[in-house]
């Protein structure tokens, strides 16, 4: 649906965005993660055609953004990261506009404007002035405004700033629902987000991909086949004797107090069954043995720090030394 | 042209449903009214005074008198209003972030540029369509003005509007600042104005100056030194001096094609403008 291919954008002397490459496949929800800065808005303001690339190129259903930048738009709904609202307006009439400058034909533009105002929860407020409205409801009327013509392809630059909890539950629904037939990108710094409404993500910091896969791979990425053992009856020769244990790396005591053991095992190697029967063997009490998967949190906050053991692996991103030359 | 339609009726809906039209539209029909009821009896003065001399009386002509000063003051009034008129259209797009809508959308920039002039030359219609008034409430009495040369002046002065509209259409195209936008508009306005009061002086001819710039290149190529001078194109340039023969009654097809062709190089200037945002 979506191909960003070495995209890279400057302003003046500043790489805002640089050498970025990804790509969607339809029905998908890519989640854009990064710091505030990071290139977010300018990457999908280039997507949107609102913004030349300095180079490289998007193509949204095959069509390149720069060269038929009609027929992009046309598939295209968008919510830049402040609603483009004319205070003005009522929102009922805002969404007519918007519909009209969308194509959607004179006769659907009334059903389609009632669906789009009873999706984003707006019945209450469809007849009043868009000025007057809270942060909120200015959001989604952003919202309704981007999904109106039912668009292809969805691009929501922080859909949920400004929102309070509830709504946000009802706008991460709504942009869920919206998977399947509709292809979806949106950017946001709350990791929650992502975990709650995205199948992959793309993690973008200084203007760069950091890391590119799929949720429970990046979970998974330097947290697999470490476990925590929790033992209940303190045995000084365990340490030792799961160690010596054939698919065991090393073992780790974080907390000597509760015997909390942190147990990695040997890549491609399951000790787990082993590690079960020996405790249960010498009488440890086995309470607990589970997998530790670091969090989104923790994997964001490593990559951004630039964190050796968490930065961009094989295959996945586009650091500088791959395109050094090329810039 | 339904992308055109749309962008222009939201533009006239902003325009009524914010005070703007109202303080232009009215500031508009006070001062072209009140020089209108001035003329006016200074014109009936005039009659009564020479009623007794048949001579006198039958040089007095209303359409003189009364009509041609009111295109006139109106030409005046949009030099220094349209300004404000034109200087949101693009500029607060751009400030608000609304662009970003427009400029996503399947619209081209020409439809958009197009549209916001549509929009505002509604706006320029109420004004003027409202001062028709004047002549058809006179037009029962004695003072009853010739309505053909009325109509023609009627018509110079909404080519010389729709003419500033693009001019400053393409100022709000420039820049995001709603001042710089019109304070750049009213300069041009005012330059083209006053662009003319040059002409009699500047007696220096064209091909002169093409020779000298062309170092003397011009007349070896035998092109002749004489011809228009410089203050004969300076003069075809003033907005205002076009308008002198409609306020007349005369209807030129010089004038109208100079009108035409300023709306029609604005809009092209600003669709070019907004267009570079492409490869910005």
């Amino acid at each position: 649906m979506l191909e960003v291919s070495d995209i890279s954008k400057i302003y003046g002397t500043r790489r805002v965005v640089d050498h970025v490459s990804f790509s969607v496949p339809k029905g998908e929800i890519l989640g854009f993660l990064g710091p505030n800065g990071a290139g977010k808005t300018t990457t999908m303001r280039i997507i949107t055609g609102y913004v030349p690339p300095t180079s490289g190129t998007a193509k949204v259903a095959g069509f390149d953004v720069q060269e038929q930048p009609l027929e992009v738009k046309r598939r295209l709904g968008y919510l830049p990261e402040h609603p483009p609202l004319y205070p003005e307006m009522l929102v009922r009439s805002y969404l007519e506009f918007t519909g009209r400058i969308r194509g959607v034909p004179r006769k659907q533009l009334k059903a389609r404007t009632d669906r789009a105002i009873e999706r984003c929860g707006l019945q209450a407020v469809a007849g009043r002035l868009i000025g007057v409205l809270s942060k909120g409801y200015q959001q989604r009327v952003g919202l309704a405004q981007a999904i109106l013509h039912e668009p292809d392809l969805l691009i929501l630059d922080e859909p949920t700033v400004g929102l309070d909890p509830n709504q946000i539950v009802e706008i991460r629904k709504l942009i869920t629902s919206f998977a399947g037939d509709h292809t979806v990108i949106l950017s946001t710094h709350i990791l929650a987000e992502v975990t709650k409404t995205c199948h992959r993500v793309v993690i973008i910091n200084e203007g760069r991909i950091w890391a590119a896969d799929t949720l429970a791979a990046l979970e998974a990425r330097g947290g697999a086949g470490r476990m925590l053992v929790h033992l209940a009856r303190p045995a000084d020769e365990a340490v030792a004797a799961l160690r010596a244990l054939p698919g065991v790396a090393s073992v780790d005591v974080p907390d000597a107090r509760d015997w909390g053991l942190v147990v990695s095992q040997r890549p491609g190697q399951d000790a787990r069954e082993a590690i079960a029967a020996l405790a249960v063997g010498r009488g440890w009490g086995l309470l607990e043995m589970r997998p530790l998967t670091r969090s989104l949190e923790d994997i964001f906050t490593e990559i951004v720090r630039g964190d050796p053991q968490a930065a961009p692996s094989a295959g996945v991103a586009t650091p500088a030394e791959d395109h050094g030359g090329a810039a | 042209m339904r992308n055109v339609l749309a962008i222009a009726g939201r533009e006239v809906r902003t325009y009524f449903t914010s005070p703007l039209a109202y303080v232009v539209i009215g500031v508009f029909l006070l001062l072209s009214g009140y020089i209108f009821w001035a003329s006016l009896v200074r014109f009936s003065e005039l009659c009564l005074r020479f009623a007794s001399n048949p001579y006198f009386s039958s040089q007095l002509n209303v359409n003189d008198m009364v009509v041609r000063p009111l295109f006139g003051t109106m030409g005046i009034i949009f030099l220094l209003l349209l300004p404000v008129v034109t200087m949101r259209l693009l500029a607060e797009e751009r400030k608000a972030g609304t662009a970003e809508l427009l400029f996503t959308s399947p619209v081209t920039s020409g439809q958009v540029v197009l549209g916001k002039y549509f929009g505002a030359a509604c706006l320029l219609l109420v004004m003027i369509g409202v001062t028709l008034t004047y002549p058809i409430l006179i037009s029962n009495s004695g003072a009853a003005p010739d309505m053909k040369p009325t109509f023609v002046g009627y018509l110079g002065v909404l080519l010389m509007g729709l003419a500033l509209l693009a001019i400053g259409l393409f100022f709000s195209s420039l820049t995001d600042n709603q001042i710089v936008a019109a304070v750049s508009a009213f300069g041009a306005f005012l330059m083209l104005w006053v662009i003319d009061w040059m002409s009699s002086s500047a007696t220096v001819t064209l091909a002169a100056l093409m020779n000298s710039l062309s170092l003397g290149l011009w007349e070896k190529a035998g092109l002749g030194t004489g011809g228009p001078t410089l203050g004969d194109l300076l003069g075809s340039l003033s907005i205002i001096g076009h308008l002198n023969d409609f306020r007349k009654g005369l209807l030129d097809a010089q004038h109208v094609i100079f009108y035409v062709s300023v709306i029609f190089m604005a809009l092209f200037v600003t669709q070019r403008v907004l267009e570079s945002r492409r490869w910005r």
